[in-house]
């Protein structure tokens, strides 16, 4: 128990910030977090030495996914690397004055973020919020270290994309 | 220098923003950057994208509620009494953990830490005065005492006769579960016998040895029992045998 607490007492701020994007909500960010220490803790074990901060994250990752899962129930579509290409879009950003007064409205860039897949919000979350190393961040949602940054730069253009989007809403 | 095309630059101006290319691609990026005024740009874009979620997407701390649920305290050791009293409260807000641990916990292939916190929980009661909430070698003293403190009923019976006489009771906490700890002696020798319920099918005992400690194991009628002591193993599988048995 002591051990426990120790490794993973300090990310228990990262945990619950990954889990809070994943899931959308308090409550469900809550009962991921609480079966991902149920989890670390009953896997304590087998985790040797090294990065508990990724290895938590790890789980608390898998954790939202499967409420994600539960969740959406049938609806549920893996997302995976494949989406389609929106290059029309993406090259076409010609309101950068636009994109500029929306990168400064907090509550927008919050709801654009929202509005990405959750694989690309993931890694914004993870570099931006967290400030982890691509090696981290490979390991935490389980892609090659090469992918991550082709990883970003998709989600990143995508929430350019969805900034851009949310003005010809207004 | 330039031997970077914009289509493969547009991706590395993310490690390069992110400082995680190494010298030469850095190199590279900076005199493709120089020279072209799309990809600067789209570079520019970036570094404002990522400095405006930094600046303006929360960051959800851990509510403290949670915090302390997860790392919640084990066992206050005050007097029988007041440890009761301070005890229903967190046992019942932690319910629905306890349950999600018989889901997770009391599944196959867990048995180690539950052995090691049985080894802990015996050194403990050694430790201080705190081997036994009711002391008595009379079953019918010990087993009504535990009726109502747990959601199972434990077999009490004294061996005196066979060379282990029951000294008392107590409530443990072992795997989150509110757990009978009974105690017998042989000769100088203290062991403990704890029994928790399991959803699990039954098992044959296993005798392992942790940390010096002797520990046997088994389940039987959805209860699960471990013993710990430092007495030989064959004496330990002894009274194993006498408990399996219920005479």
């Amino acid at each position: 128990m002591k051990r426990f607490e120790e490794l993973f007492a300090p990310h228990m701020d990262a945990a619950y910030n990954l889990a809070r994007w994943l899931t959308g909500n308090d409550s469900a960010a809550r009962d991921v977090v609480q079966e991902s220490a149920l989890r670390a803790f009953r896997f304590l074990h087998r985790f040797a030495d090294g990065n508990s901060k990724a290895w938590f994250l790890t789980i608390v990752r898998n954790e939202s996914y499967t409420w994600l899962k539960a969740s959406a129930g049938h609806r549920w579509v893996a997302i995976g690397d494949e989406l389609p290409e929106d290059d029309a879009a993406l090259s076409h950003s010609q309101t950068p004055e636009l994109l500029a007064i929306h990168m400064e409205n907090a509550a927008l860039v919050q709801q654009a973020l929202c509005a990405l897949p959750a694989i690309f919000r993931e890694v914004i979350v993870l570099k931006e919020l967290e400030d982890m190393p691509y090696k981290d961040i490979a390991l935490v949602v389980d892609i090659p270290i090469g992918t991550v940054m082709s990883r970003l730069a998709r989600a990143r253009a995508m929430l350019k994309l969805e900034l851009l989007k949310l003005h010809s809403h207004d | 220098m330039t031997d970077l095309n914009c289509t493969a630059c547009q991706v590395l101006i993310h490690g390069y923003l992110d400082k995680e290319l190494d010298p030469t691609t850095t190199a590279k990026v900076a005199g493709h950057l120089a020279e072209c005024a799309e990809c600067t740009r789209l570079h520019d874009q970036a570094r404002l994208l990522t400095v405006s979620v930094k600046r303006h997407a929360p960051y959800y701390s851990a509510p403290a509620s949670l915090t302390a649920s997860v790392f919640a305290p084990v066992v206050p050791r005050t007097s029988t009494v007041e440890r009761w009293r301070n005890w229903f409260a967190p046992a019942f807000s932690a319910a629905a953990l306890a349950l999600a641990l018989v889901l997770y916990v009391a599944t196959p292939g867990s048995e180690q830490p539950l052995m090691d916190e049985a080894v802990s929980s015996h050194v403990r009661s050694l430790m201080g005065e705190h081997l036994n909430d009711v002391v008595s070698s009379d079953r019918h003293t010990v087993k009504p005492w535990f009726t109502g403190k747990l959601d199972f009923s434990p077999p009490v019976l004294d061996y005196s006769a066979q060379g282990f006489p029951l000294l008392g009771g107590r409530l443990d906490y072992l795997q989150h579960q509110t757990t009978a700890a009974l105690s017998y002696g042989r000769a100088k020798h203290i062991i403990n016998v704890f029994i928790l319920p399991t959803t699990e099918s039954d098992k044959p005992p296993i005798t392992q040895s942790i940390r010096g400690f002797n520990v046997v194991s088994w389940q039987e009628n959805h209860m699960r029992f471990v013993m710990v002591s430092d007495v030989e193993k064959g004496e330990l599988e002894t009274l194993g045998q006498l408990l399996r048995k219920g005479a």
